[in-house]
Formats: structure tokens, sequence, C-alpha cells
């Protein structure tokens, strides 16, 4: 495995991704709290904001950070250039479709195929929904795709007083998410082999599913089991508190960015006050 | 019982399954009674500490362990990382855990690879990892729980090396429960043997006990090492050998310093039984999103064969049988299952065509009580209920599952799961059985006992296919050997043949079993070299020619 690009996108390997980014992509090198808590306002503000204005501004601020902050192959730089007027777009048109007429019917036509008109009104609402989603989404990925498990939960014992045996258990159990998926996967096929519940449609497939659980759970209360004692046979949890080598501090830039942030959240929520 | 464990030596714990071997092993750590529930008498004092007042972490200072299973003992995210995890617990300052690790990677070879996810390791690379981890908490004492029972040969062998290393510092002292003898005797101080009810049968010098107690461990059921085996008939037949050799390397040092006679070379075995081919694989590719899991495999095999694919563990082995039995469905024209290619069968003629007996039994039971379970291929099919019954029966008789009739699958013992889902595997009448890793995680007992069952099969004209690593079985029962190395079959043919070609078998990262390895090592008898199985050794006077062979041809 070669310091470059792709090796530090392994989930697991979260403690050395801040490290091998460069100094510009100034995002990984954030406290994942910084990048929880710096953004949250701003969710419940975009969630309840009914003009166009405010999700405007947390997009065009997103795709800065991300643009700035994150990692970028020319690829999905592409991607980022179409994908997002593309999804904007074509949410938006969906949404005005669904925007309820009664509402908007006063407004002027935009266009009229047949019997069925687009009005002014329904425009407006299905892009701001467009945008409120488009902002969520990016509010969640600026932080999102920067940070990993195992950073935020070092980050929650170390600064959130999370106890350390359920931060570090939790850790443990992100391991049997691909564990489980490959058990699922052998449980499936062997069902099928057995000729359980054959045929297509919603019926089948979950009576199916149901068939499922039971082999599923065994297995992973049983793994659960043998990893604990594995566990327990390491002195985990037997002092009071754990030496932390991967220490994720709050750094002056972590509360700086936390606090722009919440400046910026403040600036756009007092324009959008004052615009009405 | 009482033992006392000397610093420094390394003690070996023997005993029939279910003797409570792993059981002993758990309780030296506080494990029992802490973590698990149970009734301890008497007391377990590891150094100066009581284990009931003790806490598990706290005796984990002293006890470290190593278990059977490297998956389970995996808790971060890099192999450093997991190092490091049970000297952080500790709470040791941060140097310290690190110089601690870098001590504990470089003993097992593994400090170049630190960056690494332990995921990428191979078995014997995790396991190596486990090794670290427990050498990591500068434990005085280790226990190792069965280190090799899930590695493939190569993993074996690696792990046993860096043991070894581990036991030459001589600074700690080491407790082993191992079936897997042959590697391990060479290493080991004492012994400990355990009776069918957990009570003491022996402990001391371990080479003197196996030496004079054979019979009785035998009759114990405790297994011994092949190479004491292999010894042990041959006095049958008059040819003594003193002292009685423990390792492949004493039994051909034992041999070759007599004067052998030479074999009655039996005539070979005839391959198959109707010398038509019942399966034939032809230009079979399959791949898994962009990488090529299998290439371009050809291979045909006859009716009443016994087929071992054999392998390292990511070789494709398992894909290969998943491919073949339907499992995976293979491209169209590549798999033909006595002229029926599986890629365009439904599942009911599949199912009667060839069985597939996955890893973990349990994941194909699908009903709440075994007769259920066997009756259920059958019922799909509309077979009238007298007729199902009947053939239920029947199977739950030959597979000694009488008294389990109404008990739910989940319930049963290990080797009673394995039996009930190769009855399920054959109960609509597939003339071709598959079974992926029948023996993975089982001791030698139970994995005999299957696959005795299957040799019965097999002579009653099911033709068999497994996957296995564990060559030995490979040897005692196959009459075919299939060798897979990334996806490429490198070698196919009669198991006699491909067994002896070593090269073949090290460039596919596998091991010769330990009694081919020691008859190689005879070079003065050509009649001897060619043997790989315990019953080909000869066991009776008869069985042998009179004149003696002074190494010519």
């Amino acid at each position: 495995m070669s310091g470059v690009r792709g090796a530090g996108l392994d989930p697991y390997r979260a403690d050395v991704q801040g490290p091998l980014a460069a100094r510009r992509e100034y995002l990984y090198g954030l406290n994942p709290i910084s990048k929880i808590f710096g953004p949250a306002p701003a969710m419940v503000l975009v969630l309840v904001s009914t003009t166009m204005f405010t999700p405007l501004c947390f997009v065009i601020l997103c795709a800065l950070l991300m643009l700035t902050g994150l990692r970028w192959q020319r690829s999905s730089l592409l991607t980022l250039a179409l994908a997002l007027p593309a999804f904007i777009l074509v949410f938006g048109i969906s949404f005005s479709l669904w925007a309820d007429q009664r509402h908007t019917a006063h407004t002027p036509v935009v266009f009229e195929i047949g019997s069925f008109a687009l009005t002014s009104g329904a425009l407006d609402i299905g892009f701001t929904t467009a945008l409120r989603l488009a902002a969520l989404f990016g509010l969640a990925l600026t932080g999102g795709l920067s940070s990993t498990g195992p950073d935020l939960v070092r980050s929650s014992i170390q600064h959130l007083k999370l106890p350390y045996r359920i931060g570090y258990t939790a850790l443990a159990a992100y391991r049997f998410v691909p564990r489980f998926g490959y058990e699922l996967e052998s449980i499936r096929q062997a069902h099928r082999v057995r000729g359980m519940s054959p045929g297509r449609g919603p019926i089948a497939s979950t009576r199916r599913s149901m068939g499922y659980v039971v082999p599923l759970l065994t297995g992973a209360i049983r793994h659960a089991g043998r990893v604990s004692l594995a566990m327990d046979a390491r002195a985990f949890g037997a002092h009071d508190t754990r030496t932390e080598r991967h220490l994720v501090p709050m750094r002056r830039r972590d509360w700086f960015f936390m606090i722009g942030f919440w400046i910026f959240t403040a600036a756009v929520l007092a324009i959008a006050i004052w615009r009405g | 019982m009482s033992l006392e464990l000397l610093p420094g030596e390394v003690l070996l714990i023997l005993g029939p399954s279910g003797s409570g071997k792993s059981t002993l092993a758990l309780a030296l750590n506080g494990l029992i009674p802490h973590a698990v529930p149970a009734t301890l008498t008497g007391s377990v004092r590891v150094g100066e500490r009581e284990t009931v007042g003790a806490s598990v972490a706290t005796l984990s200072e002293t006890v470290a362990m190593v278990f059977q299973d490297p998956d389970t003992q995996m808790i971060t995210g890099s192999v450093l990382d997991e190092v490091c995890f049970g000297p952080e617990n500790l709470g040791l300052p941060v140097a310290e855990v690190l110089e601690r690790a870098e001590t504990a990677l470089r003993e097992v070879d593994l400090w170049e690879r630190r960056t690494e996810n332990p995921d990428r390791l191979s078995g014997g690379g995790r396991q190596r990892l486990a090794i670290a981890c427990a050498l990591a908490m500068r434990s005085p004492v280790l226990v190792l729980d069965e280190p090799t029972a899930n590695l493939d040969p190569a993993g074996i062998e690696e792990v046993y090396r860096v043991l070894a290393r581990v036991v030459s510092r001589g600074d700690r002292s080491v407790v082993l429960i191992e079936h897997n003898l042959d590697p391990a005797m060479h290493l080991v101080d004492r012994v400990l043997v355990l009776d069918a009810l957990g009570r003491t049968a022996f402990l001391g010098d371990a080479h003197e006990i196996l030496r004079t107690h054979t019979a009785e461990l035998l009759a114990l059921g405790v297994w011994l090492p092949v190479s004491l085996m292999a010894a042990l008939r041959l006095r049958e037949a008059g040819i003594v050998l003193d002292p009685l050799p423990l390792t492949p390397d004493e039994l051909t040092a034992g041999l070759r310093a007599h004067a052998l006679p030479a074999l009655n070379s039996e005539p070979r075995q005839t391959a198959g039984i109707w010398d038509s081919p019942i399966l034939r694989v032809s230009n079979l590719t399959l791949r898994r999103g962009r990488r090529e899991v299998l290439r371009d495999i050809n291979l045909s095999l006859d009716a009443g064969s016994f087929l071992a694919v054999i392998g390292t563990n990511g070789a494709g082995k398992t894909t290969l049988v998943q491919a073949i039995a339907g499992v995976i469905p293979p491209p169209r024209g590549t798999v033909s299952l006595a002229g029926l290619d599986p890629a365009r069968l439904d599942v009911r003629t599949l199912t009667s065509r060839v069985g597939f007996v996955f890893q973990n039994p349990e994941n194909q039971f699908v009903t709440y009580t075994v007769a259920d379970e066997l009756a259920h291929g059958l019922r799909l099919r509309g077979i009238d209920a007298e007729i199902v019954d009947a053939r239920v029966d029947d199977l739950l008789g030959r597979f000694a599952l009488t008294e389990a009739r109404e008990q739910h699958p989940f319930l049963l013992s290990g080797g009673q799961k394995r039996r009930l889902s190769v009855g399920t595997a054959l109960v609509a009448g597939a003339p071709i059985l598959a079974l992926d890793e029948p023996t993975f995680g089982q001791d030698r007992a139970r994995a005999n006992e299957l696959l005795g069952l299957l040799h019965e099969l097999n002579a009653g004209g099911t033709t068999i296919i497994v996957v296995s690593h564990d060559l030995q079985l490979v040897a005692d029962y196959a009459t075919h050997v299939a060798v897979m190395r990334d996806g490429e079959l490198v070698g196919m043919g009669p198991r006699d043949e491909i067994l002896a070609d070593e090269e073949l078998l090290l460039t596919a990262g596998l091991r010769m079993p330990p009694l081919i390895r020691a008859m190689r090592g005879l070079k003065e008898h050509p009649t001897w070299r060619s043997i790989t199985r315990l019953d080909e050794l000869p066991g009776h006077p008869d069985d042998l020619v009179s004149t003696p062979n002074g190494g010519a041809e």
C-alpha cells in the first residue's frame, strides 16, 4: 500500500488520512466533531427555510469548501460540475410537477402542455425543495467525505466524554459489517439452492428475507461472543482510562471552522429575515 | 485436577474432544468464571493471584491468549493498531506502547506490513498477528488454543516458525492445545493428557509419555503424531523403530537406519467406477466485478471419483466448486453435469443432479425440525407423503439422526449438523455431492467421522467433490486431486501423482503432509517412497517380502 491516492480511502485506515492529505486539502485535518457541530445549525436552518436564498447560500458554501478542501481527481471534478446542476435541475422540475396546484394557481403560467400548465409558483416551490435537498447533502458530505468512523469515535471519547468501553465496542462492531455482508450472501445462496420461496415480486422476496434472519443472527451472536472474549483477553475494560495513541485535538483551526460556520449561518439567517 | 506451570516451559494439552481442553485454557486467564458463567471449585492461581478474585483484564496481564479463529481476534483497522490495542488497554505511555508493538511485530515478521488492514493478510499472517498481539501484552504465560486449526499448510508452517522463535527465547511459558501434532512436537517439553471426563490421565515429559503410554493414549481417543502412528503400524509388521518417532524427520531417520524389505507394489486404483465423465468443465472463466476469479478451467471427472480441490485461501477453490454445483451460475456451456448445463437448470432439477454442502451448515437449514429439513427437498417436488416419510426415515437412520428427528436443526451438535446438511443435499438423489471445506474449524475426530461418511457414500457410487486444505485428509480419502492457484487450475490428476509432485504443491503454497514428507526422505527404498497413507504401510508380517531391499530398483 503506497501513500498515494486511494490508500487513504480505506475506511478503516482513517488515522493516516489526515497526515497523508496535502496541506491544501484542509478538510481532512479538521476534527470530525467540528465538522458535525459546525454545519448542524445550518442544517436546521435549511430544513425550516422556505425561500431559495437560504439553501442556495449553503450549496455555494459547501461547493466552495469541498472544491478547496477535499482531494479531487479530474473525473470527480467533472462529476461535480455536471452532477450538481443536473441534480438540481431534475429534482427541481420533478418537485414542480408535484407542487400543490391550489397554492400556485394564481401565479403566471410559464408553459403549457395540453391542459397541463406549469406555473412559476410551482417552479419556485420545486426548485426551493431541490436546493434544500442539495444543501443538506452538501452540509453532511463536507464533513462526511473528509472524516472517518474511527476518528469520530476517538474524538468523541476525547472531547465529548463518551465512555471508551462504548466507543471502542462500536469501532469493533464496525468490522462486523463486511463480514455480515459475506454471511448474508452465503445464506442467500444456500437458501436458493434449497429451493426456498422462488419467484419474483415483493411477497416472495419478503418471505425469503425472513428466512435469513435466524441464521444471520445466530452467526452474529456467536461471532460477537468470540470477539468479546478476545477483547477481554487483551485487557479491554481493565482500567478506567486507556492510552490514546491517535490524539484528535480540537485546535484553533477547528474552533475557527466551527464558529466561522455558525457566524455564516447567523448571517444567512439575518439576511433571509431582512429580505422577508 | 492439579497442574503447575513452570516458567519458560512449553506444556502441551491433549485429550479427546469434549474433555475440557479449551475450558482449562479459558480458566487459566480467568475468562472462566468471569466472562463465561461456570462453577469453579478449587483454585486457579496465576503468579500471586487467584483468578476468582482478580478480574479478567488484570489477569490478562499475566496470561495472554491466542484463539482458534484469527477473524474473531481482529478489532482495529491496521496491523499496528491491532498490536497496540492490548498495551493501550493497560494504560501504558505511548512510547512504550509503540516500543512493545514494534518488538512484537518484528518477532512475527509483520513489521513491514504494519500499515495494512489485517483483512489483507493471509490466514497464517492473521494468526501471526494474533500471536504478536499476545506477545505485546508481555505476559509471562502464553496460551494458544488450537492456533492452526483453521489454517492452510503454509499458514501452519508460518505459525510454527514464529512459535519456535518465541519459545527459543525461554522467557515465557507456553500452553499449547493442538491436534496437529507433527509440527509441534519439537517445541514441546511436557504434556498434560486429559481423559474424557476432564481428569488428569498423564502429566510429565511429553516425548516420554507419548512413547511409553501410546496404547493408553490411543484408547483415550487422543490424537497422536502421524509419524508415531506410522511407527506403531510398522511394529505390527515386525519393523521396530526405537526410539519411537514423533516427527517426520525422526521417522525418516529411524526407517533409514533399518534394512527395509521391498514392498509389494499394489495395483494402482483405477480412476472412477464406470469410467465415463459425469462432470466436464470446459474453458470456464468467471469474473467478479472486473477481477477474473476463475481463469480458463478445463477438467473432467469420472463417475464414482472422490475429487479434492486444494489450494491456499483465496485461490478460487470454493468458487470453482460453487460454479460446478450451480450455486454461482457458471457461463452457459462451460459446465456439463452428465450432459446437463447447471446454468440452464431450475433449482429442483439442479438439486437432483448435484448436492452442495456449505461451509457453515446452519446457513442452509430452512425448517424447524430435523425430519422436516430432510423432507423439505422432497415436498418441494410434490412427492407423496408416504414416500417422503419412508425416505426420511431411511436417511435419519443412515446419518444416525433418528434420535434427533424432532429437534430444531440449530440445536444439534456440530457433527450432527454436518451430517444433516449432507443428508439434505442427497435427499433428492443427486449422484454428485460437493462440499465446501467440510472439516473447517472441526477437531480431527469429527473431521474423520465426516470423511468416513463421505467415503461410504463414495463406495456406494456417489461422486464426491470436496474443497479442503488438509492434505492428510486428502491423502487418506481422495482418488483425484485438483490444485488451484490464483484462479487457475495448475494441476489435476490421480491423488498419488499430485501428492508426489512436491514442486507443484510448493508453488501452490501448499506443503506435503507429514507422512508423505517422511516417506519421500527414504531415498534408498524406492518402493516405500510413494507411500501416502497409513494403510499403505505394512501392518502385518505377511505384507512384507522376505528379501531385504538394498536400495536397488
